[in-house]
């Protein structure tokens, strides 16, 4: 029986092998910029913020 | 030249194993060798022989596929389930079981809060508590004895201390009374102070019940008392796990409490040693505080009151 | 001398034990999917919802999912390195000896050996079993490609190699038990440190098993079926190694508002959001691939597959990292919602792509066509809207659930006991079940075509060898 075995150069496209889409590129560097804040925002350590004093804060309201 | 290394699959391997490495060492290993992963509260101790074998079964059942076993930081979780859970509650935890899927009720405060028997018939017919209930009945584990090499073997894997006592005391139990003793131990190492915080001792405002022997509120409470005290306290307040509501002797000695204490203790619960009008309480009775509001409560007392008057 | 038609063979091999985990793990779901409304359905000891559950997840996990794995790795491999098998006769042997663990898989779960971590549930005997079934496949895997006779490793091929080795370090590590006797032991760590071992495991389970070899099939079958090369091999390398640089940092998502220390949660939480990146460069990456011709969809039956199933990857990695968020979190966490995430990446996105990739090898190995495009045409409706109705419930159910329970009264009391908020998950519950039925029956279209479709490569082959002679 022939195998079908596999030519990997007709697995991807030539022309267009090194394009990024921009809405993707902005979505990637617009993810790490976002979570840069939040590490910042929400470690103890760097904010003071902590699940235990924001549970401590709803109470007393 | 980077684009080598889509040609030689060995180095691919160990670079992809450094590249995932290094989360893992950041977020695992390496806080496991800090001492914030291994707290301890002063008052924990080891699980019992019984308590662990209870546990095993715990495991063995998949409970936790539909229980968790951690209260979150947020107001309305405490309000319902007690104090939120600490670090330092779960040392003994050989896996940790906090789940993670509420199909019942978390069970991180359940040690204690109901008496023995609340559970040896809840888990024989949750049904019968609860009609509505989808928890599959356990009444099956009740008559399967315990094997006390078999646990005496589990306690030394884990090191856990215990008595030649403690082992021979197995013989007899059986499979039904160690799941309960793991019920009662689950969560009550944690000091109980904050949680009073979060949820202070309500002292009723009113001495006396406004609703005293109002039609409407007597019905209600027909409604509220079938719903939430009938499984411990009996049909028309005749007692069963919980003592009689309708003979004449309340927190162990004779003589009625005032309607102010009635309120006191359904809001708030009973808790060992707990003294109300100098009589001292056991603990067993859960509050109701979250459940029923104001008038609810004074209308099961309504409802308590005409059932004594018959 | 063996000229794939051996590998073939077992690759035909794990593909048909997989499918018939596949029946067993589906059947088992709709059971307890059934047990959660009607509680007489569980049969103590054995048939409980507390034991079933861990045979379903199990069953389908390990069963169809690492099966279908093995079997269509070992295609691909071969395939992609021009050779067969490096080791024709283990890579059989393998095949056993996976049938025989995951029997006594099932059969050590419905008898309650449970080790309580979701996902690593085996017991240790078995634990060891896997791993040897780990290594086996892992020496063919290696050895095959090492020997290849193509000089270039394709895309899938570094999703096959990535998937080996973090499985690997995932099992052997979550897995460190304390054996006491030989059908118990107890996890190594204790408290917050095994929480945080096991989700660090758990999850990257769901990335090493339901997503990396997943997309090293959607990379070799999308355009192998549909003659469309892939749009961008730069899209592909970022997106390749920011998956796996990502992944292994974001177990804690599952402990948020846990007492693990904040930081761990927050660290988690970041990189969950940023894992959105690399998971839509593949979306993205396979939707610009069928961009040319969208006339596929119509076409070949098969490009609608892998596009609803990338197209499913997309939305579960998007509903994912939110559900970290803490304040998505607060709301969805333990409630119905999250199976309902869970199944819209088994039910929408693996098993899509795993039946396109069967459909596309089964009449290959027998140099036929599918006996029916119709027939899995009605397959793609059925499982489509099966899970659909899954899905969409559960996240309506979650929502409901989170929301009573943290409702309150005027005076600050909750306003519902627990049982009132499980009581208004009923009807939802049922329709849950009305959704799982739609979607075995979609499955069973698939496993008529299939096997229809090797009577019919078989009866040829037949013929074939009458006209050698």
């Amino acid at each position: 029986m022939a195998e079908d075995l596999d030519n990997i150069a007709s697995f991807e496209a030539k022309e267009t092998s090194r394009k990024l889409p921009v809405g993707w590129l902005i979505l990637f560097w617009g993810l790490i910029i976002w979570g840069i804040y939040y590490f910042v925002a929400y470690t103890p350590a760097i904010s003071g913020w902590s699940q235990e004093k924001a549970y401590e804060e709803s109470i007393k309201k | 030249m980077a684009g080598a290394i889509y040609r030689k699959p060995i180095l691919f391997a160990i670079v992809s194993a450094i590249v995932i490495l290094i989360g893992t060492a950041v977020t695992m290993f390496i806080p496991m060798l800090t001492p914030q992963m291994h707290p301890k509260l002063e008052n924990l101790k080891p699980f019992t022989p019984l308590q662990l074998a209870g546990r095993d079964i715990y495991q063995r059942e998949g409970c936790n596929n539909c229980h968790t076993q951690t209260v979150r930081p947020l107001k309305t979780e405490v309000m319902r389930y007690g104090e939120y859970s600490k670090a330092g509650e779960f040392a003994y935890d050989h896996p940790f079981l906090w789940g993670s899927k509420r199909t019942g009720p978390d069970l991180a405060r359940i040690g204690k809060k109901y008496p023995d028997m609340w559970h040896y018939k809840h888990f024989e017919d949750p049904r019968a508590f609860f009609a509505e209930s989808n928890m599959p009945s356990y009444g099956w584990l009740k008559g399967r004895s315990l094997d006390p090499e078999d646990i005496k073997s589990h306690m030394d894997a884990l090191s856990f201390p215990y008595t030649a006592d403690d082992i021979s005391g197995l013989s007899g139990k059986d499979e039904m009374d160690a799941l309960v003793a793991y019920m009662q131990v689950i969560g009550i190492a944690v000091t109980k102070t904050a949680a009073s915080e979060a949820k202070p001792r309500v002292k009723a405002e009113e001495p006396e019940n406004p609703l005293a022997g109002d039609q409407k509120a007597i019905e209600l409470g027909e409604e509220l008392y079938e719903g939430n005290c009938e499984m411990c306290h009996g049909e028309h307040g005749k007692g069963d796990i919980g003592p009689s509501l309708v003979d004449n002797i309340f927190l162990y000695e004779e003589g009625d409490l005032a309607d102010d204490d009635y309120f006191e203790i359904i809001n708030n619960g009973t808790s060992e040693g707990m003294v109300e009008e100098g009589r001292t309480a056991k603990g067993g009775m859960p509050s109701f505080s979250d459940q029923m509001q104001k008038n609810e409560i004074w209308s099961v007392i309504s409802y308590i009151r005409s059932l004594q008057k018959k | 001398m063996n000229d794939y038609q051996y590998d073939n063979q077992t690759v035909r091999g794990f593909i048909i034990s997989s499918i018939f985990w596949g029946v067993v793990g589906i059947l088992i779901g709709l059971w307890i999917s059934i047990q959660m409304w009607a509680p007489s359905w569980n049969i103590a000891p054995y048939f409980t919802f507390g034991r079933m559950r861990v045979v379903h997840t199990n069953g389908l996990a390990f069963g169809l999912g690492i099966g279908a794995i093995f079997g269509i790795f070992y295609y691909i491999t071969m395939r992609l390195s021009r050779r067969p098998l490096l080791f024709p006769k283990l890579a059989r042997f393998h095949l056993y000896l996976f049938n025989a663990a995951i029997t006594l898989a099932a059969l050590s779960l419905f008898a309650g050996m449970n080790q309580s971590l979701e996902y690593a549930e085996l017991e240790w005997p078995l634990d060891i079993g896997v791993v040897i079934l780990w290594v086996i496949f892992a020496v063919n895997i290696f050895g095959t490609i090492i020997k290849r006779k193509e000089e270039q490793m394709y895309i899938s091929l570094w999703f096959i190699i990535a998937t080996v080795v973090s499985v690997a370090v995932l099992y052997i590590v979550n897995n460190l038990f304390i054996p006491a006797g030989l059908f118990k032991s107890y996890h190594l760590f204790a408290g917050v440190n095994s929480a945080n071992v096991e989700w660090w495991y758990g999850h990257n389970a769901v990335g090493f098993i339901f997503t990396t070899p997943i997309l090293a099939m959607f990379y070799y079958f999308l355009p192998k079926s549909t003659g469309l090369p892939i749009f961008s091999h730069r899209l592909s390398i970022i997106s390749f190694w920011s998956i796996v640089f990502a992944y292994l940092w974001t177990g804690a998502h599952h402990l948020v508002y846990t007492p693990l220390p904040n930081w761990i949660q927050t660290v988690a939480i970041v990189f969950t959001m940023f894992l959105i990146a690399p998971s839509w460069g593949s979306v993205v990456n396979g939707f610009y691939t069928v961009a040319p011709d969208w006339s596929k969809m119509r076409t070949n039956y098969l490009t609608k597959f892998f596009i609803l199933g990338i197209t499913f990857y997309g939305l579960q990695t998007l509903q994912g990292p939110t559900q970290g968020l803490r304040v998505v979190s607060q709301l969805i966490h333990y409630t119905d919602w999250v199976p309902g995430h869970v199944h819209m990446g088994t039910m929408g996105w693996v098993t899509m792509v795993v039946v396109a990739s069967v459909y596309y090898i089964i009449p290959k190995i027998y140099d036929t066509e599918i006996y029916s495009e119709k027939i899995a045409n009605m397959h793609f409706y059925l499982v489509l809207i099966g899970q659909l109705i899954f899905s969409i419930t559960m996240w309506i159910t979650g929502i409901q659930q989170g929301a009573l329970w943290k409702a309150v009264n005027p005076d600050g009391t909750l306003k519902y006991t627990f049982i009132e908020t499980l009581v208004k998950n009923y009807h939802f519950w049922h329709m849950r079940t009305l959704g799982g039925i739609i979607f075995t029956v979609g499955m069973l279209f698939f496993i008529y075509n299939i096997f229809m479709t090797i009577r019919k490569g078989k009866a040829l082959s037949a013929i074939k060898r009458e006209g050698v002679r």
